[in-house]
């Protein structure tokens, strides 16, 4: 008779080889629905210079709420590092300057809205959604509040509305694509930067225009678009002069986190095989079992 | 296939068309507006991609490569007093009232840092400034993504600057919010005219202690450069920021050896050792001890370079006074241009016969010829 434990041993093997068998299929290939002409913006944080007015125009358009504009000249916000949260889409964290020098590092943090979001993956109602053009947006009505989303965000960066009971939301930034989408403007916090130090464009033009600032000025930046392979890449995409790791991106590999449990789960599931399978052994199981409890039942009987 | 894809491609084929009909090199398009940016001159002629990164630019899509950055687009010389004396930068005046920018006193601190080209990055090849907004477009978002709209690049340019020097970004340092009561009307301006940077003063003479143990010690006589050698402060502190002098305290990237000695070494290229490091410290700057005669009293005024070229391209005349006076020929020579005229009975000797092997590095001496000092005064002639 087979014991619960070989059972599981050999189902489990099953589904597992007809899983990786997809994942080694389809983990390299480039998601199907984007754009090529997708938007993204660039961050600068060389640029930035700590004004926190992306703050104020992202609270203002989202109807978030803020203080007047005067009011975000305060940096003593700056001595504590603070967290995109229901409140704001966006912050600007301050990081000391390199030894020897007086400048400052300001890095303005927000959804980076990945070209394949974890988030979307893991919403099970489509209420998260990756717009071909780019922006990964929200839709209130969809929601259920079961904040996978939070769990899945690589950067942590989906908040929820805990203050709110009755009508709680996650709250993101969206790159304003109420506007980028429909209006082709730029994001509020974009149009606001003093400096411009951020850009809105095609991303593929971000790109080259990343690459070339890292190669024209290589003792000012460090050499790497953070973005551009990051969890499969991300539609937002900063520059700066530091490693990543020292302004907080977390280590993460160059494949979308969704990638992996996506094309386990769909593998499991394509043509029906991964079910059929077990099924399948399941009734060899049944059936081998069932015939030697007959032989012992014959031999007895 | 996507509409935009569609133009890319009609877009490529129109350049496989245009491009073999063209002369290799400068395109010179006879409808192209013959203007002072695109044709300085008759002889110069810009070519289009060091400007442009198509083969067609057009004022919708100038296609402009990345903002020709500090120096290498910047023609010609310009004095402080030659600048307006404050700007009013307006053109983007509507959350803000327009910012007075004191120029001409940006414009003396400027000069002891890098010059004009500091901010402006780019001249006309005959010299003109153009305004930022001539180039940078005062539209909401950058036209190019190579180069920032108005916006971006005054604050690029001012936050630069202003952002090592008070840590801060403070909108309300240069802008002041229109709210009830103030409009948009321009501010009183009156406090900032006229007022120039004040004199610097600095140490005449820094004495450096240093590890080399054949000559520990470098004077630098900061007042010779200035006052005797005509060096500008770019010259040396080019790169300096403001709160190296206004905040000595704060932590700053100290000057590395090889800082100093490249920096003495562009003019002074590649001395000995010895010409900087001694053992004691070195007096100032004496042309009577360096050359063997002195400048005064004639030569006081004459700047160094007129005899010796730039101090970037050092060269030392010998000291026959023909070597500079080309035209001092014997026979033809008024020797009242050296402030002494000769008397009736010494013009018509030879030079050789006062200045012994005609070294007119050393002063000739009555007792050279006469056994007797002549009296009263000692000379051969009248001293004007």
């Amino acid at each position: 008779m087979v014991s619960r434990r070989d059972f599981l041993k050999i189902t489990g093997t099953a589904a597992g080889t007809a899983a990786l068998t997809a994942v080694g299929a389809e983990a390299s290939a480039p998601h199907p629905d984007l754009d090529p002409d997708r938007f993204g913006v660039l961050t600068d944080t060389t640029l930035c210079i700590g004004c926190r007015r992306c703050e104020w125009a992202c609270a203002e358009q989202n109807g978030l709420p803020h203080g007047d504009l005067e009011s975000y000249g305060d940096t003593s916000v700056f001595d504590e590092m603070r967290r995109p949260n229901a409140e704001a889409y966006t912050v600007v964290n301050r990081y000391s300057p390199p030894a020897g020098t007086q400048q400052p590092l300001d890095v303005k943090v927000q959804c980076l809205h990945c070209e394949h979001p974890a988030c979307v993956s893991a919403c099970i109602v489509g209420a998260l959604e990756k717009s071909p053009m780019g922006p990964v947006t929200y839709d209130a009505w969809k929601c259920i509040g079961c904040r996978y989303c939070l769990v899945a965000c690589p950067f942590q960066i989906p908040a929820y509305e805990y203050a709110e009971p009755l009508t709680p939301r996650v709250m993101k930034c969206t790159m304003c694509a109420e506007r980028t989408l429909k209006e082709g403007r730029a994001p509020a916090c974009v149009e606001m930067c003093p400096p411009e130090a951020l850009v809105f464009g095609p991303r593929f033009e971000l790109l080259e225009l990343a690459h070339r600032r890292l190669a024209e000025n290589p003792g000012r930046y460090h050499p790497e678009v953070i973005g551009e392979q990051i969890v499969g890449g991300t539609s937002w995409l900063m520059i700066t002069d530091r490693p990543s790791a020292e302004i907080d991106i977390p280590d993460l590999p160059n494949e979308s986190p969704s990638v992996i449990t996506e094309t386990i789960q769909h593998g499991i599931f394509k043509g029906f095989t991964g079910p059929l399978m077990l099924f399948g052994i399941l009734s060899i199981l049944m059936k081998s079992s069932s015939d030697k409890r007959k032989e012992k039942e014959d031999e007895n009987g | 296939m996507r509409k935009s894809s569609i133009i890319r491609l009609l877009f490529l084929g129109l350049i496989l068309i245009v491009v073999p009909n063209l002369a290799a090199g400068q395109i010179v398009d006879p409808k192209h507006p013959k203007d002072s940016k695109h044709f300085p001159s008759a002889e110069k002629v810009t070519a289009c991609v060091s400007c442009h990164t198509c083969e067609k630019p057009t004022p919708d899509d100038p296609c402009l490569v990345n903002c020709p950055r500090h120096g290498a687009h910047f023609y010609g010389h310009h004095e402080v007093a030659e600048g307006p004396e404050i700007v009013i930068i307006d053109q983007l005046a509507d959350l803000y009232r327009p910012v007075v920018f004191a120029h001409r006193l940006h414009a003396e601190m400027s000069n002891m840092t890098g010059g004009c080209e500091n901010c402006h990055h780019y001249s006309e090849q005959s010299g003109v400034i153009p305004p930022c907004r001539e180039c940078h477009d005062a539209a909401k978002g950058p036209v190019s993504l190579n180069q920032p709209a108005l916006k971006g690049a005054y604050h690029r340019q001012c936050m630069n600057c202003h952002r090592d020097w008070s840590h801060a970004s403070a909108c309300g340092f240069c802008h002041e919010q229109v709210h009830e009561g103030i409009g948009t009307a321009v501010p009183d301006t009156t406090d900032i005219v006229g007022i120039p940077h004040p004199n610097i003063t600095s140490p005449p003479t820094f004495t450096y202690q240093t590890t080399y143990e054949e000559g520990p010690v470098v004077t630098f006589h900061h007042v010779d450069h200035v006052d005797n050698f005509g060096l500008n402060c770019v010259d040396c502190h080019r790169g300096d920021s403001c709160s190296r002098c206004h905040e000595p305290e704060k932590p700053k990237a100290q000057k590395t050896r090889v800082d100093h000695v490249t920096t003495c070494c562009s003019c002074h290229g590649q001395r000995d050792c010895a010409f900087c490091h001694t053992e004691q410290s070195k007096p100032r700057f004496e042309h009577t001890r360096t050359a063997g005669w002195a400048l005064e009293p004639h030569h006081t005024d004459v700047a160094c370079i007129t005899c010796h070229g730039s101090p970037r391209d050092f060269r030392t005349p010998s000291d026959k006074c023909t070597s500079c006076h080309i035209h001092w020929e014997v026979g033809e020579f008024d020797h009242g241009v050296t402030g002494l005229t000769l008397s009736e009975d010494h013009v018509d000797l030879d030079c050789s016969d006062c200045h012994l092997e005609m070294n007119f590095s050393v002063r000739p001496s009555c007792e050279d010829c006469h056994d007797e000092p002549m009296s009263p005064d000692r000379l051969p002639g009248i001293r004007k």
